[in-house]
Parts: structure tokens; sequence; C-alpha cells
């Protein structure tokens, strides 16, 4: 059987301007398929007080005879992302799936759907036992199809293939995290896939757009940032030891040339210049939140910066 | 309730349902964990408390254990337990509500009460069953309430902890999260009963596995802000959904503060275990 990976590539609309749905981060390659969710204090990956709109990212790797899935999106976009995939992919053609953070929703919610629907080949994890992890009960027989599903552990330095090209992705543990959390990086495309973090930038719109480039006017301080970090599930840095996470995560900025930093939600951040503008960003966050220069102390629930 | 001899003859999902406080019912199953070539066994617990007139089921388990929440929560129903009328989780992760979905839909009467971010992105059709709680907030179940209160050891910015009022009863979520050694029969016990648990060992496990940011921060000031919030509710049992529940808070709570304290120091080590399997069945 043919396959192929381009039948609709042509509808993905170029990233510049991009306002949501597929953008086409490489044509043939990579796409991001990024949906909205409105900012209105009930969407705990963003600061209770955050207003505005956001987007969940899952992306699609795509090669002539396989393709992968990163993140599989919130129940209520299933039907949307499904489609998505659909205009992407041949049917029929072997997909895997890799949810980097193993127990939050946005990220592991559709498994079990895209299980019993695509042609899975297997599905990548952080713990080989997480078939089940991803039982929410969307499908009668949605226990007997994850049962059956194909679970391959990945360690925390790892590399693995996509395609009979060998596509390669690295495979790496979050140097930053709130559990379980991989990051990948596409050697292809220089895409780091940095899952909850780099996750800062939302929009007053729901038109986006959602991808920052060069061209861009990028407004984001270091200021936001720390806000943002603060505000959401890093809430406990401020004080603590942080050497050892910029070190790791320079140690991933120092070891590729990241061109495209992923998030799983946020704006994708895009071109060389507009990556190290970030990234030093939140190196001097972290470095300004280092214990040595900040006090660590308790951190109430309702604490905003 | 079951004495020691009977719990350990019995399979672990088959030693629940088991009332740690009057009207107070722990349900659920272990889930295996492998950690450093050593297979730790943790809980992704579910509680229900029953009041006069009605029942809250706190947290739901963990997706893979649905079907021993359902059978253990039917068994209680059957021997005249007050219904199902209220479903508070402490946080979005998914060992805490992956349930979630099948809870709202088996019991139609149900409403899910606390900081109800994110649910509605995952679970649409039951939005219009969903009520936010701030701290302070209590659920009426006839005789006793059960009141949303400060999280102090927590991870998602969104978690409330959960306190019954009738029996003093804390519901922590994340705190108080250790393994437990199943070979030691501990699975069923509550952390009294089980005196060979090293508390260091298992909570540097759950660090490293599940609360990376105790690895960073001054542990001390959360342990002092603990004792705190137990001085301030008058808490008599805590009934943690990863660690074995407390029953003798003031013998038992140092102890475990001790482990976190210890497990701080402990370089974190991460999972990930190189293992291929065919299915969750396997292994």
């Amino acid at each position: 059987m043919s396959l192929s990976t381009q039948c609709e590539a042509r509808k993905a609309r170029e990233p510049q301007g991009f306002t949501g749905g597929i953008a086409s981060l490489a044509d043939g390659r990579l796409y991001a398929l990024q949906n909205p969710i409105r900012l209105d204090g009930r969407v705990s990956s963003y600061p209770a007080s955050a207003r505005g709109f956001s987007v969940t990212n899952s992306y699609l790797l795509t090669m002539p005879d396989a393709a992968m899935l990163i993140d599989t999106g919130f129940g209520k976009d299933e039907p949307v992302i499904r489609a998505q995939i659909e205009q992407l992919i041949a049917p029929g053609l072997p997909l895997s799936m890799f949810p980097l953070r193993l127990n939050e929703f946005m990220s592991i919610n559709n498994v079990e759907s895209f299980a019993g629907h695509f042609n899975i080949d297997q599905c990548y994890t952080s713990n080989p036992d997480a078939a089940l992890w991803f039982d929410f009960g969307a499908k009668a027989e949605g226990r007997d199809i994850l049962k059956s599903m194909k679970v391959t552990a990945v360690t925390r330095a790892d590399t693995i293939q996509l395609g009979k090209g060998g596509r390669a992705i690295d495979v790496m543990q979050a140097p930053i995290r709130l559990i379980a959390t991989r990051w990948l990086y596409d050697r292809l495309t220089r895409t780091l896939f940095s899952s909850d973090l780099f996750t800062h930038v939302w929009r007053d719109s729901a038109t986006g757009p959602w991808i920052v480039t060069e061209a861009d006017n990028d407004a984001t301080s270091m200021r936001d940032i720390r806000s943002f970090m603060l505000n959401t599930r890093y809430w406990w840095l401020e004080g603590v030891a942080t050497d050892s996470i910029r070190r790791g995560i320079g140690d991933i900025f120092d070891r590729y040339d990241v061109e495209t930093i992923a998030p799983g939600y946020g704006c994708i951040l895009r071109g060389h210049a507009v990556v190290a503008r970030h990234y030093q960003m939140l190196d001097e966050f972290l470095k300004g939140c280092d214990k040595s220069v900040a006090v660590s102390r308790y951190v109430g629930r309702d604490e905003e910066h | 309730m079951l004495d020691k001899a009977d719990m350990l003859a019995r399979k672990p999902a088959d030693r629940m349902p088991r009332e740690i406080a009057s009207g107070v019912f722990w349900i659920g199953d272990c889930l295996a964990q492998r950690h450093k070539g050593k297979i730790y066994h943790g809980y992704n617990a579910a509680f229900l408390v029953a009041g006069k007139t009605a029942s809250c089921l706190v947290e739901t388990g963990h997706p893979k254990d649905f079907p021993v929440i359902e059978r253990h929560l039917n068994a209680l129903f059957a021997r005249g337990v007050p219904p199902l009328k209220y479903l508070f989780v402490t946080h979005q992760e998914t060992p805490h509500c992956g349930g979630l979905g099948r809870v709202l839909k088996n019991y139609p009467d149900a409403i899910l009460c606390g900081d109800v971010s994110d649910y509605h992105l995952a679970f649409p059709q039951f939005e219009h069953r969903m009520r936010w709680m701030k701290e302070g907030d209590e659920i009426d179940l006839g005789g006793r309430t059960l009141m949303a209160v400060e999280p102090v050891i927590r991870d998602l910015r969104t978690t409330w902890w959960g306190f019954d009022t009738g029996e003093r009863v804390l519901f922590p979520g994340d705190g108080f999260a250790y393994s437990h050694y199943h070979e030691d029969g501990h699975c069923g016990l509550v952390a009294e009963e089980a005196v060979s648990l090293d508390l260091p060992d298992v909570s540097a496990v759950f660090a490293d596995l599940a609360l990376f940011w105790t690895k960073f921060a001054d542990m001390n000031v959360y342990c002092d802000r603990l004792d705190q919030l137990i001085e301030r509710l008058g808490v008599r049992t805590i009934a943690p959904t990863h660690g074995l529940p407390i029953t003798d808070v003031k013998a038992t709570v140092p102890k475990v503060q001790q482990g976190l304290k210890a497990a701080a120091l402990m370089p974190e080590s991460g999972t990930n275990e190189k293992v291929v399997l065919t299915g969750a069945t396997a292994g």
C-alpha cells in the first residue's frame, strides 16, 4: 500500500500571522495542531488572574511511512484534533503517540480515543506500565484498546527513530517539571518540544497570532516571565537553589541548535533570535530566584506576583 | 472493620473498603511503581465520607482503578450508606481525578465541587454539574460537612485540601505522600500498623516520582505550616491520597515530616527504567 503524509498538507496555513488550527512548521515534516482555550480563571496552567486566550498545542511529526503525535489535547477538542490529524496523514498510516506529561488531561485526555481510531504503532511514555493511566472511559471498549496498545518506555536520555528513514528524535527528562515530564528534540526541524516550559505567551484575542516570529514586535519581558512562572505551577522557585535547574536547561540549549521552541500550550517561539531572547529571559529569572539572592518562604495558594 | 490478620489474607483491592474513622471509608487499590530496580507500592486512594443525608467521594482514584472504586462504592451503598451527591477532588492531576468522567456518568445525581479548573475542558458534557469552592466553603452531608482548606503541600496552584468536620479527618491530596512495602504486607494498613515502613526511604521515592519541587524548597517552613494547620483544625485522622492513613497524628506526623525533610536532602534521581511491554498487564 502506498502511504502519503502529504495528502492535505496544502491546507495547513503558513505560520506567519497564524490564528489557530493547523500550522505548518515544516511542510511535510512538522505541524502544530493549535486549539484555543479561553483564559477566564478556570485553567490551571495559567495564573488565576490571566484573561484572554491561549492555545493547547499538539504536534504531528510526519514521514512518508509513519507519523508521531506529541500530546493529545483536551477532551473538548477530540473531534477537531482527530480531524486535523486525518487531514495530514493518509488512512492507515502507522501513528505513534508521545504524551509528554503523564498526569495531565491536556497531554493524555485523548490517547484512548485516538488509540481506537488510528492505526497506532506504539505509545511512548516515561512509565512502562502507563497504558491504563489513559483510561478515562471515553469508549466502552477503551480499556481493551489500551491493554492491547504497545507501550514503549523511554529513559531520561534516549533517542527514538520515526519511520524507516530513522528520523531521530532525542528524548530527555524535563530539567524542571511538575511531575514525570519529557522534552523532545527533533533534529530534522531543529525543534525543541518543551512541554510545560516556555508556555508564557498568551494573547488578548482568540485569533492569536499563536506563533512568535522574528518579524514580530514581541513585547514579552523578563517581568512577564517571572509573573507567569511564580503564579502557575512553578510558584515554589523563589529562594531555592536554581543553579542545577539553570544548568539543566542550559545544557540542552548548548547541545542542540534550537530554531523553534514548541511548548505544550501557549505561543510557539520561532527563529533563533526569538529562541535566544526567551531562553535568556528565563535564565535571568531563574538566576534572580536563586537562594543566594532571594529568600525561601512559605508560599500561600492564592498569592499572586 | 477487618482486623490485621484478615486484612493480610486478602488481595490489596479486596482489603477495602476500610473504615478509618466513623463514616469515612478508604477505597481503591495500590499502584506498583518501578524505581531504582525495585517495585514500590503507592496508593492513589479515594475516600467516601458518609453523612446522614448524603455522601461525598473525595478523589476518584487512579484511572486504572475505576472498576475497583466503583465496586467499593456500590458495596457501601448496598450496605445503606447515603447516596453519592458530591465529588470533591483535590486537584487536576489524573491520579486524583482520572475517574471523574465516569463518576459523574454513573452517579447522575452527583455534582463536582472544589477548584474545578480544567474539568470543563476535559469533560465538557458535565460542565453544568461543576461548582466552585473557596477556602472555608463547606458541603453539607447531614451532621457533618466537608470543608475546603489550605493546601500546604501542593504542586498545581489550583489545589484544595478537604476536611471532614465530623470526625476531623484531613484529606491532604499530595501531602503525606509516601510509598509502602507490598512484600511486608503494608497494603491496606494504616501507617501505625506498618511497623517496618522506612519513612525517609519511601518519602524519597515519592519525591522523586511526583513531588519534584520538594527537592528544592525549604521543607522546614512547609512542615511548620502543616503543624499550624493540624493544630488549627484539630485534625484527628489524616487520609492522604498516596500515603497510608494516619490515625495517631501526634505520634506519626513528626515521623512523616522527618521523612519529607530527609527526602528533600537526597539528590533527585527521576524515574525511567527502559522496558518494552505490550499492554498494561505485562510486568
